[in-house]
């Protein structure tokens, strides 16, 4: 996630209660984030596996991203 | 066997024709045993190729020429119950398996199968003799693969017109095609983006040696970071690029060293020897004398068009151009085109990759230019940024070390 912000020129706050819409991360970032996993693990994800969910947090984010990974 | 001799005069008989390095003339090419018609001539080299056409233009018979790899074992059974007997590269002849007439004079293409399968149009020899006015004499290049109508274009245009020789590159030669040229002067040249990209990354000095009068591009959609390396290298040079295809013909030509063509060629009035270009939607819409049989009319060729000013983009095919970023429209075939405008890329392709929230997102595979050092991924979604809307830019960048190329030069972009 730190590297999304930092190619968008912005800092990854240390707080997993950040807002997302207050620091910029926006639906695309989100997006690129679940490609840059996929790249890293090597294998096509479900993104439908999680189900739907509000994410609004840095740590909304980080948990789909965990569910992701294990689904 | 029908022997009449057909009405478009074999003019060119007696051009050079260099193959496998050896300087022969159509009249001297090869002599083929008598073909069957109709006859489905599989070929393993382009000489034989040439022959088959030869044959097939002093007999007046029914053929379809391809490279052996491009005909796989469904499609011969297909063209046997089509009635073609199948000739295979050491001549063995499997029959058809239905028996019917000839058309006299027929040639079938087989599409280059960019949509599916391939599938096979009627032209005749005329039909595919888009070139009749005299030209000046020169030595082209043919580097096509046999049967597709990019090359049925130069050898017809070598066999029906005087003082127009050709220099056969056989795929095993495509790496080193530019020595080849130079050895033999070649003096003209036509391919795909894909082909001419591949020859500056891999040795522009080699390029720029070739005594080229004539360039063309043709078979992809041509962007303007293309047109302007090649008129780089090659300041005197005219630089032509054509949208040609089995269905429609040779149906745009455009000499100004720019992408696309001016939104004035739309919806003309008709005139028995132009193609009617019109949009329908952002389709490309074409009512072509040189076209197939049964491709009577107004032709939907699901190529995407965007204007620009007041010229007129192909971007690419209809159903894989477009990609949708969670609602906002983005075409990957402008995004190829700002990706190609900078000076560290030397090809790229863009295309959709399936995404959470957004549906899908454009990502794309770019060949560095070796000699201006390296970039990074950083770098290019930096420079997209400038010039594209956010959902256009491509997020994932893959590297790759060469660019890539099928048979038919193209490299589905």
């Amino acid at each position: 996630m730190g590297e999304v912000m930092t190619a968008q020129g912005r800092a990854l706050p240390a707080e997993d209660t950040a807002d997302l819409r207050e620091i910029g991360f926006r639906s695309l970032d989100f997006s690129e984030l679940a490609l840059r996993v996929e790249d890293e693990l090597g294998d096509e994800l479900n993104f439908d596996a999680p189900g739907l969910r509000r994410i609004a947090t840095v740590g909304d984010v980080l948990d789909f991203i965990e569910q992701l990974q294990s689904a | 066997m029908n022997t009449r001799r057909r009405t478009t005069a074999l003019i060119g008989d007696d051009n050079t024709v260099v193959v496998a390095g050896k300087r022969l003339t159509w009249r001297t090419l090869r002599k083929l045993p008598q073909l069957p018609s109709p006859a489905a001539v599989l070929v393993d080299n382009g000489a034989d190729a040439l022959a088959a056409l030869r044959h097939h233009a002093v007999h007046g018979t029914e053929l379809l020429v391809a490279t052996e790899s491009r005909v796989d074992e469904r499609m011969r059974e297909e063209l046997g119950e089509s009635g073609f007997a199948v000739v295979l590269p050491d001549g063995a002849i499997t029959l058809p398996r239905l028996k019917r007439v000839e058309e006299s004079g027929r040639a079938w293409l087989l599409t280059s199968g960019s949509t599916g399968r391939p599938k096979r149009i009627g032209h005749t020899l005329e039909s595919l003799t888009t070139v009749t006015a005299d030209q000046p004499p020169r030595t082209w290049l043919l580097p096509y693969s046999p049967g597709t109508y990019a090359w049925w274009q130069v050898v017809t245009l070598s066999l029906t017109q005087a003082d127009q020789g050709l220099v056969v590159i056989e795929p095993s030669e495509l790496e080193e095609w530019p020595k080849i040229a130079t050895e033999h002067g070649v003096t003209a040249a036509s391919g795909t983006p894909t082909f001419w990209r591949q020859a500056i990354y891999r040795d522009a000095d080699a390029l720029a040696d070739v005594p080229l009068e004539q360039i063309t591009l043709g078979g992809e959609p041509v962007d303007q970071a293309i047109l302007d390396q090649l008129r780089e290298i090659f300041p005197t040079t005219r630089i032509s690029w054509i949208y040609a295809s089995s269905e429609v013909g040779a149906s745009i030509v455009v000499h100004d060293g720019k992408a696309g063509f001016p939104k004035a060629w739309l919806d003309r009035d008709p005139h028995p020897e132009r193609p009617v270009l019109s949009v329908d939607g952002d389709e490309l819409v074409i009512r072509s004398p040189h076209h197939g049989a049964g491709q009577i009319g107004a032709v939907h060729t699901g190529d995407r068009i965007e204007y620009d000013g007041d010229r007129v983009l192909i971007t690419g095919r209809l159903d894989t151009d477009e990609i949708n970023v969670g609602g906002s429209k983005v075409s990957a075939g402008v995004v190829r085109n700002v990706l190609m405008g900078h000076p560290g890329v030397s090809w790229a392709r863009v295309f959709a990759r399936k995404a959470p929230l957004v549906g899908r997102m454009v990502a794309a595979e770019v060949v560095p230019n070796r000699s201006l050092g390296p970039i990074t991924d950083a770098d290019l979604v930096q420079w997209c940024s400038t010039r594209l809307p956010d959902y256009g830019v491509p997020r994932r960048i893959k590297f790759l070390d060469q660019i890539p190329q099928k048979e038919t030069l193209k490299s589905d972009v």
